[in-house]
């Protein structure tokens, strides 16, 4: 009988799938992916496509605030910038949908690295504060910019085609994001096995340590801004060729804490948490709503209070959550493994 | 190790999919031959203050034609829910109740989600009315499947504009303070457009979300020399706003546009709000328009609360079933492409002198093409002209 897994060799410590039933579980879910758009109906393809996009900008937030310890509050005005970048190089350059998605990250990422220099003196809240300005900065650069971006209109880019199909349908769009969030997960978790990763963790677990031991501070937090951004700006650049039309009222303040919601519900520093937790928090609204819709049709006094009630379970489940398992889904994910690892004869 | 708690929220977990499973599975309910429609409305978001008295007219409308035999009929059937103002949980929404309950036709809300639906709205072919007055939705190369019940902003706007220079017999300058949001400032470049060709300066100020004080706006106003304000901008920040003209002596008039022409903005602003002008494309409660009878006995009834939001959720929510019950008449089934026809094929449509008849046709959305001018005299919204048309 099992008591743990024991790795003999570094090769096998080292291994990303380090047990036969962890290559199961991948081949098992992504067979799951590929058969679920064939099965789904329009308001399912939605949900996962918004899902996807959540986790991408999720796992991107990850690498920042979960793996490097800088807490950011600017992730919706990077997917802003990301957003704004792929429509106004499709719109004005006239450049095709699949070359604004590469540029739009590279923009980002500048972008990210920029506002990411005040990390070097700021920590903790105070680099709150200062992501948070460069929140509001690039918030209200979109909406005056007018030359540039419009201002407050909305930015409508043309369909994106390949060999003639269009691709921003929920189906067909579904492929788009899910080849990108494949690429994302594969980088993301093969990151943290490079020097580059783990000097990343160094820094988040103690800096002072990080540097003694030869980390340049300086060079590897503007890195994690600018990976981290590079992805956020890859799930905005999506958003904006999946929903043909850019708005500033989408990448508000609003938008940072809920994704500082996912990766902190998910489970920070867990590439697999950020996508457990864009899961949850896409989902928990559609189940309260669906909920909320069977409730009313059995219970038609309830109706009138119903949306209020929503909006307070929203809150409360995320505090139990929180309260209950401070390291996110991914941790319950784990516990729930281990248990059933040594089942039924645990000790 | 505290066993307990992971163990309930196991539980938890497989509760909550267990009852995503069977929400999914839900939802199919309503006879084969009842009239699909869908809505989405902020009953708690941002604009609820507005949003809540306007999802109550749609819905009263609804309950009100069903109990009178539907349409040729066919009962109505209203999937709803509240979207919290929220984008993502708009889409969500439309495409649930798209994909899932094969709605036909949608009642939307806000002008951010409907930009943001256009392009869906089209691929799906379903007729969409929203509370959104934008005159970017107006054009049917872009949005074939938006029609507007109220004059477009940059109408109400434009028609502001030109009462200001009748009462100054000159050309005035005139301040909009706008909601800062694609809302807000939905009505700048027409009116300001409108006022150049006659000599009138227009500016832009916008009004920060969550404000409590307007000083800083008004200075800007002072400065600009301003002699009247419009306010495009629901009820709540337009009375902080003419609160704070009032407490600093300003002697500027204030102009409101159609979403803070209600009751809310009397009761909040008080006296304040007393010789503020509104422009109001729907008749008010107090009117003497013969189809304000059915609706304020309907919610007498109901013990709903009549006011102008709610006229006007109803008359929208009326004028699609006009397009509905037109193609039922026809014989036709009742589709997207169907209903769009009727509704683009509806000239001088009376709405029972609650609006102006309104007439669409293929190449104009907006079906609504003049409002009233009306004051606030003793706490009432009292109208003073007749329909006025924009560039008349």
């Amino acid at each position: 009988m099992e008591s743990g897994i024991f790795h003999t060799t570094y090769e096998k410590d080292m291994a990303l799938r380090r047990t036969p039933v962890m290559r199961w579980r991948i081949i098992l879910a992504l067979t799951a992916v590929l058969i679920f758009p064939f099965l789904a109906d329009g308001y399912q393809l939605t949900l996962a496509n918004q899902i996807g996009i959540a986790a991408i900008g999720a796992i991107g937030l990850n690498i920042l605030t979960g793996f490097t310890g800088q807490i950011s509050l600017g992730q919706g005005a990077f997917m802003a910038v990301g957003a704004y970048s792929a429509g106004l190089l499709m719109t004005r350059m006239g450049l095709p949908w699949w070359l604004t998605i590469p540029i739009a990250c590279v923009i980002t990422a500048v972008v990210g690295a920029l506002f990411g220099i005040p990390s070097l003196r700021l920590k903790g809240l105070y680099l709150a504060i200062a992501t948070l300005a460069a929140q509001q900065i690039i918030e209200w650069l979109i909406t005056h910019w007018t030359g540039l971006t419009g201002g407050v209109e909305a930015l409508v880019l043309p369909s994106p085609k390949l060999f003639g199909i269009r691709l921003n349908t929920d189906f067909n769009f579904y492929w788009v994001i899910l080849l990108f969030l494949i690429i994302t997960i594969i980088f993301a978790v093969n990151l943290f096995r490079t020097k580059i990763g783990r000097a990343f963790i160094a820094i988040r677990d103690q800096d002072i340590a990080a540097e003694v031991m030869g980390v340049n501070i300086f060079r590897y937090k503007l890195l994690a801004f600018a990976t981290s951004s590079f992805f956020v700006g890859l799930s905005g650049a999506l958003l904006a060729h999946y929903r043909g039309i850019v708005n500033y009222e989408r990448f508000t303040i609003e938008t940072s804490i809920f994704y500082l919601a996912v990766v902190i519900i998910g489970g920070l520093g867990s590439v697999s948490g950020s996508i457990y937790g864009a899961i949850f928090m896409t989902l928990l609204p559609a189940v309260l709503t669906n909920i909320g819709r069977a409730l009313g049709d059995t219970m038609p006094g309830l109706a009138g209070v119903l949306p209020f009630v929503q909006q307070a379970v929203f809150g409360i489940t995320i505090i139990l959550f929180l309260v209950f398992e401070p390291e996110g889904i991914a941790k319950i994910w784990r516990d729930i493994k281990d248990y059933f690892r040594l089942w039924p004869f645990s000790y | 190790m505290s066993k307990f708690p992971k163990k309930s929220l196991l539980f938890l977990m497989l509760a909550l999919a267990a009852i995503l499973a069977l929400a999914a599975c839900g939802g199919d309910n309503g006879g084969g031959d009842s009239i699909k429609v869908g809505a989405i409305f902020d009953l708690t978001g941002p604009t609820a203050d507005v949003g809540t008295p306007y999802a109550d007219g749609i819905r009263a409308y609804i309950k009100w034609a069903n109990e009178n035999g539907g349409i040729e009929g066919r009962q109505i059937d209203l999937v709803s829910a509240d979207y919290a103002y929220k984008v993502d949980q708009a889409e969500q929404l439309y495409s649930q109740y798209t994909a899932q309950d094969n709605v036909v036709v949608f009642q939307g809300w806000g002008t951010g989600d409907t930009e943001a639906l256009r392009g869906r709205i089209a691929d799906d072919a379903v007729p969409f009315m929203s509370a959104s007055y934008s005159a970017a939705l107006k054009d049917p190369g872009e949005a074939p499947y938006n029609f507007m019940i109220g004059t477009t902003y940059s109408d109400q706007c434009i028609i502001a504009v030109q009462w200001a220079m009748e009462q100054t017999g000159g050309t005035p300058t005139v301040a909009l303070l706008h909601h800062d949001s694609p809302f807000g400032l939905s009505p700048y470049e027409d009116c300001q457009a409108f006022g150049a060709s006659k000599g009138v300066t227009v500016i832009e100020i916008p009004m920060p979300g969550g404000a409590t004080d307007f000083t800083a706006e008004l200075t800007q106003v002072q400065d600009a020399g301003a002699d009247f304000i419009v306010i495009q901008n629901v009820s709540s920040p337009a009375a902080t706003l003419v609160k704070d003209v009032a407490r600093l002596g300003l002697d500027t008039q204030v102009v409101c546009l159609n979403w803070c022409t209600d009751e809310l903005f009397i009761s909040l602003a008080g006296d304040a709000a007393e010789g503020v002008v509104g422009a109001s494309p729907f008749a008010f409660p107090s009117g003497d328009a013969a189809g304000l009878k059915e609706i304020s006995d309907f919610a007498a009834k109901n013990e709903d609360d009549f006011g102008v939001h709610y006229i006007q959720g109803w008359t929208t929510m009326s004028v699609m079933a006009e397009g509905i019950r037109q193609v039922i008449v026809n014989g036709d089934e009742v589709t997207g492409p169907n209903i769009r026809a009727a509704l683009e094929g509806l000239s001088n449509f009376d709405t029972g002198g609650i609006t102006i008849p309104l007439t669409f046709s293929g190449s104009d959305h907006a079906g609504n093409k003049a409002l009233r001018l009306s004051q606030v005299e003793g706490g009432q919204w009292v109208e003073f002209t007749d329909y006025i048309e924009a560039g008349k």
